[in-house]
């Protein structure tokens, strides 16, 4: 009786050792699914989704575009590469066949522009706004001025960093909005006057100048936020939205900058 | 037809923002806050009147509830029927046809 025991045992103690390296082993995937996008951030790691391990999804390898569609969205192309817009592509889209018509908000919003405004027409078509020079290839730094530190995360000449975040997704895609006017948009809205690469650069100094203290700046530190407010001596832009058409758009020759550490959050004219 | 756009005020931080209400939906629990749509500053309820720190490690403005990122997928913008739940109705502003 009592070997038959220690013989039950024993083949039960061999049932279990399975079930506890299977819940082990389970316990590891389930860590890992949680923290791998998490690590990914953090860290500009490249880690695969356990889907794309088992092949059920595309890996993360960069996708050659079509030759045709190469010079079209090569911001798109990288980061897509850390999945972080997939679900802004469709705002995205929408929003790019509503500016496509000949007579979108923006064209009626310009047409009725104060006749003291002389801003340059800006790229209404977001597909544009993220297109590289023709002569640009991906190893070029991003419009000509950013270079990439890490996936999806750009760094500028004066160490202001663009990564992921945002309602858009990525806070280039976010600063791009202040590339035109919002003219149903409740209370103001700053447009800069020029193209993405002119707006990051203009970004760059209000940083440069602010962290200098030269003078017109302001800096207010604000939860972990530090909020920059450089005058520049001309016009950089106009107030847009609701609040600035119902003033005629008036010129705006400041910039706000709100960083966290060296990363931008958000800036415009104002 | 979009969905309107429900907003408490324009942001007291950096003044181009509008703040809008931001819900939490987990375990059947509905969590709501205030987000500036720009600056990314965060307060309890549309009162304004105290702000939900800021992780300093963390680049994302996290959820009062769960502590996970407000741009989380499981987190969006609250609807008329969601701000009526929070019963922060009446001290929101709504604009029809112009949200996202």
């Amino acid at each position: 009786m009592t070997t038959r025991a220690r013989n039950d045992s024993a083949v039960n103690a061999r049932r279990m050792l399975p079930m506890k390296w299977a819940v082990a082993i389970l316990g590891v995937v389930i860590a890992y699914v949680v923290l791998q996008p998490r690590l990914n951030q953090w860290f500009g790691w490249s880690l695969p989704t356990v889907a794309s391990m088992v092949g059920d999804d595309k890996p993360l390898a960069k996708k050659t575009p079509k030759k045709s569609e190469a010079n079209l969205t090569a911001t798109k192309d990288q980061l897509d590469k850390v999945g972080q817009i997939k679900n802004q592509e469709e705002k995205f889209s929408k929003k790019k066949t509503n500016t496509e018509p000949p007579e979108t908000d923006e064209a009626a919003s310009r047409s009725s522009r104060p006749s003291h405004d002389n801003r340059p027409t800006t790229p209404s078509n977001t597909a544009t706004k993220f297109k590289r020079n023709s002569d640009e290839d991906d190893s070029d730094p991003l419009y000509g001025f950013l270079i990439e530190v890490g996936r999806g995360r750009y760094e500028s000449p004066a160490g202001l960093v663009y990564g992921p975040g945002s309602e858009e997704g990525h806070r280039l895609k976010h600063i791009a909005k202040h590339l035109e006017d919002q003219p149903n948009r409740p209370g103001s809205h700053g447009v800069f006057r020029g193209d993405m690469k002119a707006f990051l650069i203009a970004i760059d100094d209000t940083y440069t100048r602010a962290k200098n203290e030269a003078k017109g700046t302001t800096k207010k530190d604000d939860d972990g936020s530090v909020v920059y407010e450089v005058t520049f001596e001309k016009t950089i832009g106009f107030i847009g939205g609701e609040a600035g058409e119902k003033k005629k758009n008036p010129a705006a020759k400041k910039m706000r900058l709100v960083v966290r550490g060296s990363n931008v959050i958000t800036a415009f004219p104002f | 037809m979009s969905s309107p756009l429900i907003y408490v005020e324009s942001c007291p931080v950096c003044g181009d923002g509008l703040c809008r209400i931001r819900v939490c939906v987990q375990n059947q629990r509905l969590t709501g806050c205030v987000l500036c749509d720009e600056c990314e500053a965060v307060w309890t309820d549309p009162s304004m009147e105290q702000r939900v720190s800021r992780d300093p490690n963390s680049d994302e403005p996290l959820c009062p509830g769960c502590g996970l990122s407000l741009w989380d997928n499981h987190v969006h913008w609250a609807n008329i029927g969601e701000v009526c739940l929070l019963g922060w109705y009446d001290r929101v502003r709504v604009v029809t046809g112009r949200g996202d």
